[in-house]
């Protein structure tokens, strides 16, 4: 049941892997040339993700709900659309270094539209990338494109924001009583495990509530649900 | 290290520092849950990062190049475009070679929609960004980003 429960949640990787098994049977050299590819990825994840998860964690720490919300959230308009464009061209990291940042910033209130402006600027308009694209193709064509792709963006996010409901991010809840915790979103730290092992347990990958009854200790609860780092975790008397 | 990461690296090492000072076990917390976000995500991104690392030896963006430069410019639009979501190409090796399609006679259109759909659709990255935002928002951003691509390309072709 365990090992089942594991390959489910790998298998993604498992694929890979066998991929790579069967070139190195097959082709060795074509392996060995994909593994070298890899490398230069596997660099940039090094430099750039561990940076991304504190300071995702730290912000996450520090700044209230409260300021998320008025400064990306629903009603923060012009500015808030500006500010999510400024944060998406001055970040570093490949696109997947956006997700845990914004996964956090939508829990704190961002909206969807600025989700979307974040990811996609991320993506696409990154200042040391314009500079490689002035550098390649003339400074006339990076501007033009810069334009239009902003433009473009502050278009179909607002599509976007039109068709993707905030329940449509992380849904799926898991009732227990008063207890409830959102396996979408959850990341699979183990921290509330950790913090509350007689409620908390990891199914695969993902946290899940292995019994729950009315003698718990509010204090250590509130503690697991303040440690979530995704706010997975909901409590309602 | 170019200097926008450097520049995140100092500031993240700086807003840590304060944060130790004003509250310990606040920031230690943080750092617990830092951990446990990147042990979350680590088989996803290894797995992302191998699959590239095979796209790119299968279809060299060399022979992608060659196969989008031969097609009319319809089907050289669309194709370069499709190219682009499945690959992840690096920014450094990603401009000299669309800069290379551009002057070996390609047309802008092609190319563009190739640079724009490289970076903001990721079929590659779509099954980590289903897990963290849910299918609808992923299948809805990569789906719009694509289409708007291809918009992107087509007035690049009749201004530029």
């Amino acid at each position: 049941m365990k090992i089942l429960e594991k390959v489910k949640d790998n298998t993604f990787l498992i694929v890979i892997t066998v991929a790579y098994i069967l070139m190195f049977l097959i082709k060795p050299d074509l392996g060995v040339a994909s593994m070298e590819n890899s490398v230069y990825y596997i660099k940039e994840m090094i430099l750039i993700m561990p940076v991304i998860f504190i300071l995702t964690a730290l912000l996450d720490a520090w700044i209230a709900k409260e300021k998320i919300t008025k400064y990306l959230g629903k009603e923060s308009k012009v500015k808030g659309i500006t500010l999510s464009f400024v944060l998406g061209c001055i970040s570093a990291g490949p696109i997947y270094a956006a997700f845990p940042m914004c996964v956090m910033l939508h829990k704190k209130g961002a909206s969807v539209r600025n989700l979307v402006i974040i990811l996609s600027s991320w993506a696409v308009i990154k200042v040391p990338m314009l500079l490689n694209e002035a550098k390649f193709l003339g400074i006339k064509f990076m501007a033009i494109r810069w334009v239009l792709t902003v433009i473009a963006i502050v278009v179909f996010s607002w599509i976007a924001s039109k068709i993707i409901k905030d329940e449509d991010i992380g849904k799926k809840e898991e009732k227990t009583s008063g207890l409830t915790l959102n396996r979408e979103s959850c990341m699979g730290c183990t921290l509330c495990t950790k913090n509350y092992p007689e409620i908390f347990g990891m199914q695969g990958k993902k946290a899940y509530i292995k019994s729950f009854d009315a003698e718990v200790d509010k204090e250590s609860l509130s503690q697991t649900i303040l440690a979530c780092p995704v706010r997975a975790i909901h409590y309602n008397e | 290290m170019d200097i926008f990461t450097a520049a995140m690296w100092i500031g993240t090492i700086v807003f840590l520092l304060i944060s130790l000072k004003k509250d310990k076990s606040k920031t230690l917390k943080a750092l617990k849950m830092a951990f446990g976000m990147g042990k979350g995500m680590l088989g996803s991104i290894l797995s992302i990062i191998f699959l590239i690392g095979l796209i790119l030896t299968i279809l060299p963006p060399e022979n992608i190049a060659e196969f989008v430069g031969s097609q009319s410019l319809l089907m050289a639009t669309v194709g370069s475009a499709a190219f682009g979501t499945i690959t992840l190409i690096p920014a450094f090796i990603a401009f000299p070679l669309v800069g290379s399609l551009v002057d070996a006679g390609v047309g802008i259109v092609p190319s563009v929609a190739f640079l724009t759909t490289l970076t903001m659709v990721g079929v590659v990255t779509f099954p980590l960004e289903k897990r963290e935002f849910g299918l609808k928002f992923t299948a809805t951003r990569n789906g719009l980003s694509f289409l708007f691509a291809i918009m992107i390309a087509m007035v690049m072709g009749v201004i530029a």
